[in-house]
């Protein structure tokens, strides 16, 4: 069909595999501890990887498909019980997982050949097939050993893979394109010409077995027939569909010994959908249960399936919702300033109070609008799981992953943002932080160590911490490095505490490990978390004892739509500050001030510490009421551990605002971090703090380029 | 024209079949995320003509169609499934349901729109 774009549906593939992979993953992970599957488990299993091929090879992605039938197979075997759970098979599936994401990977970027393709599978098909086969499979550990000098194409002729060999035979017989069947049985039934129930109607449709739709209604037959006789591309022949109308009527094609057959082999399908039609609708009925024995899996259900009392929207919608409630927060703003040129004091207060209440009945609408962004931590956490076994494994590492407060809600806006951050953060904390068994074993600690992940809403802010009991932060060792690439200096080093040494490895380029690995210890990961959550309006703080452990906490806005600001004023411009990056404010008296350089350059002494004074009339280029600190009003604010104070003439009020970006609308601003609308429809511009720092440095480096210049 | 119900777990094959369906002529379509969201649609509007699949979350194609079959005035409305494995006991179970007939997974738009067409010229 012309316009068919296979990309976008690539596409949207990779991101629904993703959240498929995420969730067969989960159970399979959970059944590597407790060492069982339940039915509803399996059953969970055989639809991701069922959708993962049926949807992969809708997208053509048929190397994948290919692959993952057999995992398919074996996870169906499983959920119908025609083969026993044991317990080895869980890390043989978590394997197939594994390559399947790399298959994906791959195959998406064009870049999977056949022979990679064997290369990558065959070790693994062996173990699935023996399993499906109802066989218990050789330590994997063991067959390496075996099969290490083996090219991975057929010359390793294992049982196992005799039998398989020869079941592809028949599914390529069958003609079918993609994919075989995935019962032998079947495949012999397939196989073998008497079986009539099917061929009638591939007398009826064209010949051969690899229809891929089919008819039962005579009605349908003809019109299929009458269809199929004009010209239609070859591959339509084939049938892609089907009809079941007349399936027990006996056409004269078929031998007098075959209805018998059809309904004995009927008979069990029809009681096989009644008792699974039965144990299905007994299902829903149990929703509580369910969920109180199996949050995690239902959550996956219900993040994917959306049953009726729920609908999938759009994020776009709810910010535009959010949007035009902003629009009336600020013209309910406006009204309000309007009724001060109302005369009769008498009518004021009247509109007043009616106006409060639509002020109130805007806020909570604000608010249920907000509790629709918000999705539970879970959505967070369950990728971790995963990422903690694989790397531990590799490092030959005990560790048992906590999370709590999977239910805390956090905007889904800040999701996106937050994973990056979160997933170096463990990263790190595994290849660095915790030590080896033997290691803890030596220093007296538990064999296994911990990562706990919790997060909680408390005082208008989320806080999430990530903690573990490993070796700790050697901070002298940071402080060196740190020294040594130049980022600090000896005087900068000698007021540090140790927290604010340890706080240093936020820094761009620093990493303790003594070798880069593939995990991590590149030192790129930690100044981008730093640089990540500060985007996301939050702040980070880190704890670390030496052979105690690490936590590392953070601070995050619960929204990113709305922030409470304070209004200040430079001359005749008004500009927003984030309630949440100031200090503290002060009016400095002259002893406070210490000029440097060539006297442009002002610092403010604060009880021993030196902040530099960011003057913001220059910045923005306005004309200020005043030019002496003494007279105007210093606002300490902070990002990261980088504090400066603001020069500014006076702070006026403190208010909600609702945040609009500046770059959506306008273009990006440095130091302007985004806009609001005003009581009085004029724009606010919100200071981006952090850009403010940033241009200040670049201010300072550009005077001192210059002098060295001159 | 002819109203369509597609139900399907999964977005990107619901705009495969959706886009599909469109290109064949067919732009009344509803989507269905599973056997229960599509069973409460069917009963709220009629629907010439079902397309499901059946491995589903919450409720599974095939109850669905058990479900429909039940409600009066889908007791003989073309039901079509689909299905990933083209093997007689599949299409055994979508008869035994009570499908019209069975469309294979991956689906040729064209193939789709053959089968489309041939239930709903009835």
């Amino acid at each position: 069909m012309a316009g068919f774009d296979i990309s976008k549906y690539r596409e949207m593939f990779v991101e629904e595999a993703e959240e498929l992979f995420e969730s067969a993953d989960n159970l399979l992970l959970e059944a590597e501890n407790t060492e069982t599957l339940s039915d509803e488990q399996m059953g969970q299993l055989f639809r991701d990887v069922h959708t993962l091929k049926g949807s992969g090879a809708s997208v053509e992605l048929a190397l994948f498909a290919e692959f993952t039938h057999d995992v398919e197979n074996l996870m169906d075997k499983l959920r119908n019980h025609d083969i026993e759970f044991i317990p080895e098979m869980v890390e043989t599936l978590i394997d197939g997982l594994d390559v399947m994401k790399e298959l994906l990977e791959l195959e998406v970027s064009e870049e999977l050949t056949r022979d990679t393709f064997t290369e990558m599978t065959t070790d693994l098909l062996v173990d699935l097939r023996a399993y499906i086969n109802g066989k218990t499979v050789v330590s994997s550990k063991a067959k390496e050993e075996t099969t290490v000098a083996d090219t991975p194409v057929e010359p390793d002729l294992s049982k196992e893979k005799q039998a398989f060999n020869s079941f592809n035979q028949i599914a390529e017989d069958d003609g079918s394109d993609t994919i075989g069947f995935y019962d032998d049985d079947l495949e012999r039934k397939r196989a073998n010409p008497s079986f009539g129930f099917f061929n009638d109607d591939n007398d009826i449709m064209d010949n051969d077995d690899s229809e891929a739709y089919g008819f039962f209604d005579e009605k349908y037959d003809e019109a299929a027939k009458n269809i199929q006789s004009t010209p239609v591309r070859e591959y339509e022949e084939n049938d892609d569909f089907g009809f079941f109308d007349d399936m027990p009527d006996i056409t004269p094609e078929t031998a007098s010994s075959e209805p018998i057959e059809v309904k004995e082999s009927k008979q069990p399908a029809v009681q096989e959908v009644k008792e699974e039609a039965q144990t299905k609708a007994i299902a829903p009925a149990t929703p509580v249960k369910k969920a109180a024995r199996k949050p995690k899996e239902e959550q996956a259900t219900s993040k994917k399936s959306a049953a009726t009392n729920n609908i999938r929207v759009n994020l776009d919608k709810i910010d535009l919702l959010m949007n035009n409630v902003g629009d009336l927060v600020i013209t309910n703003a406006m009204l309000t300033q309007f009724t001060t040129t109302i005369d009769d004091n008498k009518i004021r207060t009247s509109v007043l109070e009616r106006l409060e209440l639509l002020e109130r009945h805007i806020r909570d609408m604000q608010d249920s609008i907000m509790s629709i962004r918000m999705v539970p931590m879970e959505s967070i956490y369950s990728k971790f799981p995963k990422v903690v076994r694989d790397i531990s494994k590799k490092l030959g590492k005990k560790i048992d992953f906590k999370h709590y407060g999977d239910n805390v809600e956090i905007d889904k806006a800040m999701i996106e943002g937050l994973t990056d951050p979160l997933m170096h953060i463990v990263r790190n904390s595994l290849d660095h932080g915790l030590e080896t068994p033997e290691e803890r074993v030596g220093a007296g600690k538990e064999e296994t160590g911990s990562i706990t992940m919790s997060a909680e809403q408390a005082n208008g802010q989320m806080i999430i911490t990530i903690k573990d009991d490993g070796a700790g932060i050697d901070t002298d060792k940071v402080l060196a490095k740190c020294l040594a690439n130049g980022s600090i200096d000896e005087n900068q080093a000698a007021q540090m505490t140790d927290n604010d040494k340890a706080m240093l490895i936020f820094g761009a380029g620093v990493s303790t490990a003594d070798a880069v690995t593939d995990i991590s210890g590149r030192g790129v990961g930690m100044d981008v978390v730093k640089t990540n959550i500060h985007k996301l309006g939050g702040a980070i703080k880190l704890d670390t004892g030496l052979g105690i452990g690490t936590t590392i906490t953070i601070m995050l806005p619960l929204t990113l739509a709305i922030l409470d600001g304070l209004d200040i004023a430079v001359g005749e411009q008004k500009y927003i500050l984030p309630l949440s990056a100031i200090v503290e404010s002060l009016q400095p008296t002259s002893e406070m001030i210490k000029k440097i350089g060539d006297g442009t350059q002002d610092l403010l002494m604060l009880r021993e510490e030196f902040i530099p004074v960011v003057r913001i009339h220059h910045l923005f280029g306005v004309e200020p009421k005043h030019m002496e600190l003494e007279k105007g009003m210093l606002i300490v604010v902070k990002s990261g551990n980088s504090k400066i104070a603001i020069f500014i003439d006076e702070f006026l009020h403190q208010h909600q605002v609702v945040v609009k970006p500046l770059d959506k609308n306008f273009r990006s601003v440095e130091g302007v971090g985004a806009a609001t609308v005003r009581g009085d429809g004029s724009i606010g511009l919100i200071l981006d703090i952090l850009g403010i720092i940033e241009a200040q440095k670049k201010i300072d480096r550009n005077m001192l380029e210059s002098k060295n210049a001159s | 024209m002819a109203k369509l119900l597609i139900v399907d777990d999964s977005t990107m094959l619901r705009d495969m079949l959706n886009y599909a369906l469109n290109e064949g002529g067919y732009n009344d379509v509803v989507e269905a995320v599973d056997g229960v969201d599509g069973l409460e649609k069917a009963k709220n509007t009629t629907f010439d003509l079902i397309i499901t699949d059946v491995n589903m979350p919450n409720m599974d194609g095939l109850t669905l169609i058990g479900e429909l079959r039940k409600v009066p005035q889908y007791a003989s409305r073309p039901i079509l499934v689909l299905t990933t494995e083209r093997s007689d006991e599949m299409k055994a179970k979508g008869k035994a349901a009570g499908a019209t007939g069975w469309i294979v997974k991956p689906f040729v738009p064209d193939q789709l729109l053959k089968a489309v067409n041939i239930v709903l010229s009835r």
